[in-house]
C-alpha cells in the first residue's frame, strides 16, 4: 500500500501511516529531534550568539561558560555557534547529495527492473562495479579528481549511494512490474512511461522512502569523514568532521573542542537511523500487518 | 636550508605505530642481520626513537626529508660540522687552510677512518661524493656555484678551488648531513637508498619499511665509540600516541609533540622537555606574478593587517620567537626590524592608493603543516575588514609544492629550516634568480647585495650587507616574515647526555641510557 493514499480510504480499519507511526515513541522523539535539528540549522544565523569565523586566540581553548555554552575552540571561536552552523552545512549536503542519488538512482533502478533484458544487465553490472569500491574510498577518489569543496562533496556523496537508491528500486519495481494492474494497464496500450510515472513509481515509495532516511544518516556520517580529513569542507567553514579533526589535537587539554561536535554528529545520525527503523516498520507491508494485528487484539 | 616533507598526520596514525616499541630496551642485539657486513661487539642498552614518519630514502644526497636526516645525522659525516652554537667545526676534515687570495681551500682528512664495510675513507670519496651532487645536479648543486674544481692531490688531502671568496664554504659543506660523503661501490650498487654505508657513529643494520630502522654503534668511529648499543627509528605521526609511547616506556625520545603540549609537559616531572629556539622561521609571500599583488602597496597593506601576536600564540603558544626578518635572534647576523604592527587604517591607506576595492585571495597551505591551515583562518579573519575574502586551500604538501612551483597561488605559507649562512636565509628566496623564489621577487639593489654577500669575507661588512638586503626584502614583503619556530623534543629521564640542537639535528653519538 502507497504511503500517500493512506489517509483517504481506508474503511477496513487499516491505520493511518501517520498514526501507526505515532505509536512508537521512539520514531516520535527521534522525529522531534529531527526536527529540532533542522530548524536550528534553518535558523542558524539567528541562533548563533557569535560570528562564525569570529577569530579571537585571547579567548582561545575557554572551557564551557555563560558566554559560550560549548567554550572556543583553538582560535578562540565559539563552538556554540560553530556546531549550530555546521548542522546547516552537513543537512544541506546530506539532503543535495540524498536527492542527487534518489533521482539518479530510482530512475536507473525503475528502468532497470520495468525494462528488463539487456538493459537491465548492463544498468545492473554498472552498479555492481560501484558496489565493488568501498563507500569512503569511492568518494575520496572522486574528491581528489576533483578540487575539494561543498559541490564536490555533494556530488561525491551522491554518486556513492546512487547505486543502493538503483538496488531497492529495481527489486520493488521487479516484484510490482507483475501485479495485475500494471499488466491491465500494459494490456491497455498504456505507455511505458505512464505505467512507471502512475502505476509503479507510487507503489514502490515505501522501500525508497526508508532508504532516503537511512540514506541521509549516512550522508552526514560520510560528509563528517571527508571533511576530517580535509577533503570536505574547506575552513574556515565549519563542519563537523572539520571540527573533530582541528580537536585531534586538543584532546587532552580541550575535550569540549571534540565532544561537541562529536555529539552533533551523534544524535543527529542516529535519529535519521532511528526514523528509518520506524518508517521500515510501518512501511513494510509484513511489518504493517504484524502491527496492525497487535492494535485489533 | 631544506624544507621539511612531513607525511600527512592522519593517513599513517594506523600503519606506522609502535610496532618497534614493543622490544625490550636493555643489551637487544642488533648485529644478528650483517646485511652491512658491520663489526658486531655492541653492549649497551638501545635507544628507541619515535620520529613522525618514515625517511623516502636513505640516500643522504638526494633526500630532502627531514625524516631521512633525522637517521642520517648519525649514520654519516660531512666534512664539517655544526657545533651547538652552529659554527663551523673539524669532522671528517681535521684541518683546512684558505689560501691569501681567498680561492684555495686545503681539507686535511682524518687518519685511519673506515667506512662501516671496513674499507678505509680516503680523500676520493669526497671528491666523488662532490662530483656526484654537482654533476647530477643534486638538490644541493647550487652549494657548489662558486667550486670550480675539487682534487685529491693525495689520500688525506681535499683540495677546492672557488671562483670567489666563499666565506660560506664550510657552512655549504657541512650544514647538514645532505653534503654527507658517501661511498662509491655503496651508490653505484643502488643499496645506499635502502642500506647505507657512511662513516658515522651508528650503521643501519635493518630496516623494515613501515615498521622500524634499526642503527648498531660503530665501535670504530673515528669520535669514539657510543655508549649506547643502538637506536630504533620508529615511526608515530599520532602525537598522543607518541606520548602515551613515552609514558609507558616504549619509546625513550620522541619529537612529535604539539605545540600546545608543551605548557602540560613543562610540569611533567617524569618526562624530560626540551625547547630550544631553532634557526627555522615561516613566512608568508604573495605572488607578484599575479594582480593586484604585484603592486607592493597592496603587499605591504597586508603586512599590516595581520594580526601577528594572534598567530603566533595559536600556532606556537608561547613557545616561538616573533621576528619580521628571518635570521633568529640568537644568531650572529640577527638585525633589529620591526617596521610592521597591527595597523588597519594604514593598511586601508595603502590599498586605497593603490587602486585597490577589494576582491578574493587564494590561500596556499597545506594540511601536512596544521600551522599553515591555523594561520591562514586568522589571517581569513584579519582581511576580511579589507574587503579581501581569503579562500584556503589546503591539499597534501606534494600537491602543494607542485602549486607552488607552478605558481598557482596568491599568498603561501610554509618555512625553511636548517638555515646556518645568511646566504642560506635570503639568496635562493629572493635573488631575482634564485632558485626558491616562487613568489617572483625582483631587485636589482637586493640582487646586488646578495651578490656582494657571498663573496664579502669582511664579518661586519658582511653582516651589514645581509641587514641592508634584509630590510628592503621585507620593506618590500617579498617575503612577510612571522615567526622563528621552536624544536620541541621529549625524552625520558633515564636518557643522558641529550640535547635539542638548533638546527634540529638529532646526535646520539654521545648519549647515554640509564637502566
Amino acid at each position: 500500500m502507497s504511503a500517500t493514499t493512506e489517509q483517504t480510504a481506508e474503511p477496513t480499519g487499516r491505520l493511518s501511516t501517520v498514526r501507526v507511526l505515532a505509536t512508537n515513541p521512539v520514531t516520535v522523539v527521534s522525529a522531534v529531534v529531527l526536527a529540532a535539528v533542522v530548524v536550528v540549522a534553518l535558523l542558524a544565523p539567528w541562533v548563533a550568539p557569535y560570528g562564525v569565523n569570529a577569530v579571537d586566540v585571547a579567548n582561545a581553548l575557554q572551557p564551557p561558560s555563560a558566554a559560550h555554552w560549548f567554550g572556543t575552540d583553538d582560535l578562540g571561536r565559539d563552538l556554540f555557534s560553530r556546531v549550530v552552523v555546521a548542522a546547516r552545512v552537513s543537512l544541506q549536503v546530506a539532503v543535495v547529495s540524498v536527492a542527487f542519488a534518489f533521482v539518479v538512482g530510482v530512475a536507473v533502478g525503475v528502468v532497470s527492473g520495468y525494462v528488463g533484458g539487456v538493459v537491465d544487465t548492463v544498468l545492473m553490472r554498472v552498479v555492481d562495479v560501484m558496489f565493488a569500491f568501498p563507500v569512503l574510498l569511492l568518494a575520496l577518489a572522486i574528491v581528489a579528481i576533483l578540487q575539494p569543496g561543498m559541490a564536490t562533496t555533494m556530488l561525491a556523496i551522491g554518486i556513492v549511494y546512487t547505486p543502493i537508491f538503483a538496488r531497492v528500486a529495481r527489486a520493488s519495481t521487479l516484484s510490482v512490474r507483475n501485479e495485475p494492474y500494471v499488466q491491465v494497464a500494459r494490456t491497455m496500450g498504456v505507455s511505458g512511461r505512464s505505467i512507471l510515472g502512475r502505476h509503479v513509481l507510487p507503489n514502490i515509495t515505501g522501500p525508497l522512502i526508508v532508504q532516503t532516511s537511512l540514506s541521509l544518516a549516512f550522508a552526514i556520517l560520510s560528509e563528517a569523514a571527508l571533511s576530517f580529513l580535509g577533503l570536505g569542507i574547506q575552513p574556515p567553514a565549519p563542519s563537523w568532521g572539520g571540527m573533530l579533526f582541528a580537536a585531534q589535537g586538543f584532546l587532552s587539554q580541550a575535550w569540549w573542542m571534540s565532544v561537541f561536535p562529536g555529539a552533533a554528529i551523534f544524535v543527529t545520525v542516529l535519529a535519521f537511523n532511528l526514523l528509518g527503523d520506524g518508517l521500515r516498520d510501518v512501511l513494510d507491508p509484513k511489518q504493517r500487518t504484524l502491527i496492525e494485528s497487535r492494535r485489533r487484539r | 636550508m631544506k624544507r621539511r616533507t612531513f607525511v600527512s598526520g592522519i593517513l599513517l596514525a594506523a600503519t606506522g605505530a609502535v610496532a618497534a616499541g614493543c622490544s625490550t630496551g636493555e643489551g637487544v642485539d642488533l648485529d644478528g642481520d650483517g646485511d652491512t657486513g658491520t663489526t658486531g661487539g655492541t653492549e649497551g642498552a638501545t635507544l628507541r626513537v619515535a620520529i613522525g614518519g618514515e625517511p623516502d630514502q636513505l640516500d643522504p644526497n638526494k633526500t630532502s626529508a627531514y625524516f631521512a636526516f633525522q637517521v642520517l645525522e648519525n649514520v654519516f659525516d660531512t666534512l664539517v660540522q655544526p657545533d651547538e652554537n652552529l659554527e663551523m667545526q673539524p669532522a671528517l676534515a681535521e684541518s683546512w687552510e684558505v689560501s691569501e687570495d681567498q680561492l684555495t681551500w686545503t681539507f686535511t682528512l682524518r687518519d685511519g677512518v673506515t667506512w662501516h664495510d671496513g674499507s678505509p675513507f680516503t680523500s676520493a670519496d669526497v671528491v666523488y661524493t662532490y662530483r656526484r651532487i654537482i654533476d647530477e645536479e643534486l638538490a644541493n648543486a647550487w652549494r657548489f656555484s662558486a667550486v670550480t674544481d675539487i682534487e685529491a692531490p693525495d689520500e688525506r688531502t681535499v683540495v677546492i678551488t672557488v671562483s670567489a671568496p666563499s666565506p660560506n664554504l664550510l657552512s655549504n659543506l657541512g650544514g647538514f648531513k645532505g653534503l654527507a660523503i658517501v661511498q662509491e661501490a655503496n651508490v653505484t650498487s643502488g643499496d645506499i637508498a635502502t642500506k647505507p654505508i657512511g662513516t658515522g657513529p651508528f650503521s643501519v643494520s635493518e630496516y623494515r619499511s613501515g615498521e622500524v630502522i634499526a642503527l648498531t654503534a660503530n665501535p670504530d668511529y673515528w669520535g669514539g665509540a657510543p655508549e649506547i648499543g643502538g637506536v630504533e627509528f620508529s615511526f608515530i605521526s599520532e602525537a598522543s600516541t607518541a606520548l602515551a609511547a613515552l609514558r609507558s616506556g616504549e619509546i625513550d625520545w620522541t619529537d612529535v609533540v604539539p605545540p600546545q603540549q608543551v605548557a602540560e609537559l613543562e610540569g611533567d616531572g617524569e618526562l624530560e622537555l626540551g625547547v630550544t629556539p631553532s634557526s627555522d622561521y615561516w613566512y608568508l609571500a604573495l605572488n607578484q606574478a599575479r594582480e593586484p599583488w604585484s603592486d607592493v602597496r597592496v603587499r605591504q597593506a597586508i603586512a599590516y593587517a595581520i594580526d601577528r601576536d594572534a598567530i603566533l600564540q595559536a600556532v606556537s603558544y608561547g613557545t616561538a620567537e616573533a621576528n619580521q626578518l628571518a635570521i633568529p635572534k640568537d644568531s650572529v647576523w640577527f638585525t633589529e626590524y620591526s617596521r610592521y604592527s597591527l595597523d588597519l587604517d594604514t593598511a586601508q591607506s595603502l590599498l586605497s592608493e593603490a587602486g585597490f576595492t577589494g576582491g578574493t585571495l587564494d590561500m596556499l597551505a597545506t594540511s601536512d603543516y596544521p600551522e599553515t591551515v591555523t594561520a591562514a583562518q586568522i589571517i581569513a579573519s584579519n582581511l576580511e575588514p579589507l574587503g579581501i575574502t581569503v579562500e584556503i586551500r589546503q591539499p597534501d604538501f606534494s600537491t602543494w609544492l607542485d602549486e607552488q612551483n607552478s605558481g598557482n597561488f596568491d599568498m603561501l605559507m610554509m618555512g625553511w629550516l636548517g638555515n646556518i649562512d645568511p646566504d642560506d636565509f635570503y639568496y635562493s628566496q629572493h635573488h631575482s634568480s634564485g632558485g626558491s623564489n616562487a613568489q617572483g621577487y625582483a631587485n636589482a639593489e637586493v640582487d646586488e647585495l646578495l651578490d656582494a654577500g657571498r663573496v664579502e669575507t669582511d664579518k661586519d661588512v658582511r653582516k651589514q650587507t645581509y641587514a641592508d638586503a634584509a630590510t628592503i626584502i621585507a620593506d618590500e614583503c617579498s617575503y612577510i616574515y612571522l615567526y622563528n619556530p621552536s624544536v620541541i623534543q621529549v625524552w625520558s629521564p633515564s636518557l643522558t647526555g641529550y640535547t635539542a640542537r638548533a638546527d634540529r639535528a638529532i646526535r646520539l653519538a654521545q648519549v647515554g641510557l640509564a637502566d
